[in-house]
């Protein structure tokens, strides 16, 4: 099965055909790198969209999408040319520059991240010692992105839910860097390629379940998924930071959401569920199926779960997730290390 | 610092067109106005230009969840300014109808408030699920699926089809079944219940204060429900016993309701298995002429959301002046006083624990 690892290391194989050589060959071979994944970002997104509204509709005993093409599978399709094809509206109220440009820098940066990731023990881009820290200090980023975006869009719902992101960063940043410092103690390093092999024998979802079930609370908060979507409680705040973004750049957001839901599902799937190892199929598959079970369970989250309050989400990631996490961190030391 | 924030009258979850001017400070609401009249129709002043059998059909349309409890309350005022009798087998199949109505209406109402806390719509759309079942029972007995219109003065627009018994208690089965799950599904999650729980108090004496009726009063632990305490039909007969519970937060009124289906479910049965036999036709809508003995009438109803009170003068040809005191009209005007100090995502949890329509409330 050694084909589908020499199939998708395109990226090679671009620049050894060109002839190139030296700096120029690695900067083809990352653009052709990045091209790659892209697509696969985009596909997913498309994939997952249907999937889905498929499943949602089927736990709520409706039938989702069915009139465009097989099963619907074109919906998002003609959903994404109706928004194309819409008026794009800016507020009177709004600052430009910062209500426009933070959307853009926000898919830029997801895709970014998951080019970080590797795929496979062939198909990786980068694979740098402090893989792992680089990865969340910039996904923490995210946060004080939406903040500027709201703040920068001068609705008053908006504006709460500006608020309320840095209220929620506050409450579930902390934890997420306790259970990422210990799943580098565990591995000995936060080289993402040494973080899947060190889970060769155990996966650490059995290593450390306390560890595990902070980082999937925390990742959901991260995502914006219920029961955690206090930023753009629809019920509340109509659409939160997105109430007065029009159509293209609504387009880019729900684009945005699903990648971003891919970055969860792979981050997930690589600190704790032993990324691309697997027996039989080849390891860019086995990643990519282990991604898509932890997105279907994330969608199960959202059709079953109440919303949480902004203040009950702060009591809960300080009297809850903080004291879970120093435990995995403190029990994961004497257990493993000593 | 306070701000105010203007929610409606086009938001997702002001259950029609009510806007609410909040102020909030941090998350806080230190003030909180409804502002209503976006639906008003004017249906009292259109009433005394119509005859008065073709009055029913803008009764279904102030509350557009339950629109036979509201046809009923306004047949049986022209039917009390007439001086006429119900027929017996017509009073047994109207207190059933009723409390079709009144599951249907409470069903529909879980499901908005499911939505109102956050729930993404899968409760919602399961309610509504169940809440088709029973409307295809009213169908069958009345032959529309939402704006029945099928009372006539003295009884009804056609008798019960053969074969309806069975499916309705083949429908009663499958809610009762049904309303345990919800519970179940609802309640297991701690998420809900802190929503729930301790938010929009109201207790015994401020509910009495304020004046609001239903399934809001009997959550604070008022034991007042008009089918008992002004009984009428065979509610007397079917042994009823209003349902209450003491906390008087949302949680109590989400709770008095979802044992309401329960009682209502009971009391179908009940209905059923004692119907008498004979006739239950009201008369034809040509022969009224109503006589104006009794000028000034009142008929007071629970209907599913409290108390609704019809106030009449009669004319003999339409009546003079129809007076309906709506009761989320007084309900509504009890959010003001119950959402102080609660947070901004708590108001959508209490205007869903009031069960708003804002049919009824503008009128």
């Amino acid at each position: 099965m050694t084909w589908i690892g020499e199939l998708v290391s395109i990226a090679s194989f671009v620049s050894s055909y060109l002839n190139l050589t030296g700096t120029l060959a690695t900067a083809v071979d990352a653009l052709v790198y990045a091209i790659a994944i892209s697509i696969l970002i985009v596909a997913f997104d498309y994939v997952f969209g249907w999937v889905e509204r498929k499943t949602i509709a089927k736990i709520q005993g409706r039938h989702g999408p069915t009139f465009a093409g097989k099963y619907g599978i074109l919906q998002n399709l003609a959903d994404f040319v109706k928004l194309l094809s819409k008026e794009h509206v800016l507020p009177k109220r709004a600052d430009r520059l910062m209500f426009l440009s933070t959307i853009p820098i926000m898919l830029a940066l997801t895709i970014f991240l998951i080019l970080l990731l590797p795929f496979s023990p062939t198909l990786l881009e980068s694979n740098v010692g402090l893989g792992l820290l680089v990865i969340f200090v910039l996904l923490s980023f995210m946060p004080l992105i939406i903040f500027a975006n709201g703040f920068g869009s001068g609705n008053k719902f908006a504006t709460i839910s500006a608020q309320r992101s840095v209220v929620m960063l506050l409450s579930y940043e902390v934890p997420l860097i306790f259970v990422i410092a210990t799943v580098g103690l565990l591995a000995g390093g936060y080289n993402l390629v040494n973080l899947i092999n060190a889970q060769s024998q155990w996966w650490f979802v059995i290593l450390m379940p306390i560890g595990f079930f902070v980082f999937f609370v925390a990742m959901l908060a991260e995502l914006e998924r219920p029961p955690f979507d206090i930023r753009e409680a629809d019920n509340e705040l109509i659409a939160g930071w997105l109430t007065d973004v029009s159509a293209p750049y609504y387009t880019l957001a729900l684009f945005l959401d699903y990648s971003r839901m891919f970055l969860g599902s792979l981050l997930i799937a690589i600190l704790f569920f032993g990324g691309w190892s697997g027996p039989i199929l080849p390891p860019f598959v086995w990643l990519l199926l282990k991604v898509f079970i932890i997105s279907f369970f994330i969608m199960i989250v959202r059709a079953s779960m109440v919303r949480m309050r902004i203040d009950r989400l702060l009591r809960f990631g300080w009297l809850w997730l903080l004291p879970l996490s120093l435990i995995n961190l403190i029990l994961t030391y004497l257990v493993f290390i000593r | 610092m306070v701000t105010r924030i203007n929610i409606g009258p086009v938001h997702p979850s002001t259950h029609g067109v009510l806007r609410l001017v909040v102020d909030i400070d941090g998350d806080t609401v230190v003030k909180l106005e409804p502002h209503i009249g976006f639906l008003h129709r004017g249906v009292e002043k259109l009433v005394e230009t119509r005859m008065y059998m073709q009055s029913p059909p803008y009764m279904e349309k102030l509350d557009y969840v339950a629109p036979m409890s509201y046809d009923e309350a306004y047949v049986a005022t022209v039917e009390k300014a007439m001086g006429v009798e119900v027929k017996e087998r017509a009073m047994w199949i109207r207190t059933m109808l009723l409390e079709l109505q009144r599951i249907a209406s409470h069903l529909l109402w879980l499901g908005t408030m499911a939505n109102d806390v956050g729930q993404f719509f899968t409760v919602f759309m399961w309610t509504f699920a169940d809440r088709d079942v029973v409307l295809r029972l009213l169908e069958e007995a009345s032959g529309a699926r939402m704006f029945y219109v099928n009372m006539r003065i003295g009884g009804l627009i056609r008798d019960l089809p053969p074969g309806f018994e069975e499916r309705a208690e083949e429908v009663m089965d499958h809610v009762e079944k049904r309303v345990k799950k919800y519970e179940d599904f609802l309640e297991a999650s701690p998420l809900f219940m802190e929503r729930m729980k301790g938010v929009g108090v109201m207790d015994r004496e401020k509910a009495i204060e304020l004046g609001v009726t239903g399934p809001v009063l009997r959550g604070s632990g008022v034991d007042y429900d008009v089918r008992k305490n002004n009984t009428y039909y065979v509610y007397e007969k079917l042994n009823f016993k209003p349902q209450l519970r003491s906390d008087g937060d949302c949680f109590a009124r989400y709770k008095v309701r979802m044992m309401e289906i329960r009682e209502s479910i009971r009391l179908v049965r009940d209905a059923l298995a004692g119907m008498p036999d004979g006739d239950a036709l009201g008369m034809p809508i040509k022969l009224i002429l109503p006589s104006a003995k009794n000028r000034m009438v009142s008929v007071s109803r629970e209907l599913p959301r409290g108390e609704c009170l019809m106030y009449m003068i009669a004319d003999p040809q339409r009546p003079y002046r129809l007076s309906i005191r709506a009761p989320t009209f007084i309900n509504l005007a009890a959010m003001s006083e119950i959402s102080k100090g609660c947070r901004t995502a708590d108001i959508f949890a209490i205007s869903g624990s009031l069960d708003l329509v804002m049919g009824d409330v503008d009128r």
